[in-house]
């Protein structure tokens, strides 16, 4: 099965549910995306999903799209165009060190454990330049056990 | 009233003080929050199988089921994904955004008023949309601030992108849209959304960016600084 097909599987929306798209493009100028100097048109994945084209992992929409649904809010038929692009970088395995690091932790303990979730990326966010703010976040974070410790 | 409380993973952690403002401004207003026992995850934004999402969900409505008729969830995705996987609608899953109206206000005890200070509003994304599970009152900070005698900037960045869901992915999208939020607002930053609070800190430098409960707890001379 092609990826589009099965990303398309895990939103629960049909191929033909984007025939309705009405090519309107209120979802690319209010896109989030837009705002990092990236052209993005969501409506032009919804297209390429319709007609069963691939899409690319390095498309800026797959790689930087927020979650912030402003799409959505503005689109005369609320398509969830970021629930879509989520089952894509799933079916694109473009997960990050800290994403894989967050569902381990998911496994382990049921929730997330911060301090788990750190350590197991630490590679990643020393070559992301994450140390910097380190110090910033330790104003805020509080050390804890994972729940299932502290309770024992 | 005794309602279930979902605090999330994060309000167990980086955000515990959003978790301690929120029991701490409920019990000032006679109210109980029973935490779910044994809680799991919600899944976040993590999850692109829609199902395997909502089975997060599903499991924690299953832990509060003959518990609770109404759940309280102060983390906007945990709050999404808890209101979305309740299909049959057998809870009232509640923001607590939802509970602050006039009534809520009037019956405040105030210590303190916000005269001579600014504050930006933030509600960022998800308090906001989708429409299905949004907030009712989108005003309800700015009507606390003024109410207060705060005074109210930023309107204009109000319902923009922190990037808070790319911070662990590709940092500059956060760092970037963070900026422009920051640069276009006044003031002391008001915020709900644990991930908007760690968009902001991380990238605030001096400005001052604090939770809607720091400011509830402020205003009912809970807490002597903000
Ligand atoms: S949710 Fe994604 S696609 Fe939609 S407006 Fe936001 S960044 Fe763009
Ligand atoms: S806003 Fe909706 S209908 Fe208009 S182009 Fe975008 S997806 Fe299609």
């Amino acid at each position: 099965m092609q990826t589009t097909d099965r990303a398309l599987e895990l939103t629960g929306y049909q191929r033909q549910d984007f025939s309705v798209c009405l090519g309107c493009k209120i979802c690319a100028s209010v896109c989030t995306v837009n705002d990092l100097s990236f052209n993005s048109n969501p409506q032009d994945i919804l297209q390429r999903l319709f007609l069963g084209r691939e899409i690319a992992a390095e498309e800026p929409l797959v790689r930087f799209c927020t979650g912030c649904y402003r799409c959505t809010g503005a689109c005369p038929w609320n398509i969830r165009i970021p629930e879509v692009v989520r089952a894509l970088r799933e079916t694109l395995s473009t997960e990050s060190p800290f994403e894989k690091a967050f569902k381990a932790s998911l496994q382990i303990w049921g929730r997330v454990y911060e301090p788990y979730v750190l350590m197991r990326a630490v590679p990643f966010l020393l070559k992301g330049g994450y140390i910097k703010h380190m110090s910033r976040w330790m104003e805020y974070m509080g050390f804890h056990l994972p729940h299932k410790v502290k309770r024992t | 009233m005794d309602y279930g409380y979902y605090p999330g993973c994060s309000l167990t952690g980086s955000a515990h003080k959003l978790d301690k403002g929120i029991r701490k401004v409920f019990e000032k207003q006679g109210h109980t929050l029973k935490e779910i026992p044994d809680w799991n995850c919600c899944g976040a934004f993590e999850y692109g199988n829609r199902n395997e999402l909502a089975d997060f969900s599903k499991k924690n409505l299953e832990k509060a089921k003959g518990l609770f008729s109404e759940i309280i969830a102060p983390c906007p995705a945990c709050y999404k994904n808890l209101k979305e996987a309740d299909e049959k609608r057998e809870f009232a899953v509640t923001h607590p955004m939802d509970l602050f109206d006039d009534a809520f206000f009037s019956s405040m005890k105030q210590a303190r008023d916000l005269k001579g200070q600014v504050f930006t509003p933030y509600y960022g994304c998800i308090l906001l949309r989708p429409k299905e599970t949004s907030i009712k009152n989108d005003t309800v900070m700015e009507e606390a601030i003024t109410r207060f005698g705060g005074e109210v900037a930023g309107e204009t960045v109000k319902d923009k992108c922190c990037g808070g869901n790319q911070v662990f992915i590709n940092k500059f999208v956060t760092e970037k849209l963070s900026l422009l939020v920051l640069e276009k607002s006044q003031g002391t930053i008001v915020v709900f959304c644990p991930l908007c609070h760690m968009a902001m800190k991380t990238f605030s430098g001096p400005r001052k960016v604090v939770y809607f409960t720091d400011l509830l707890l402020y205003i009912m001379g809970e807490t002597s600084a903000l």
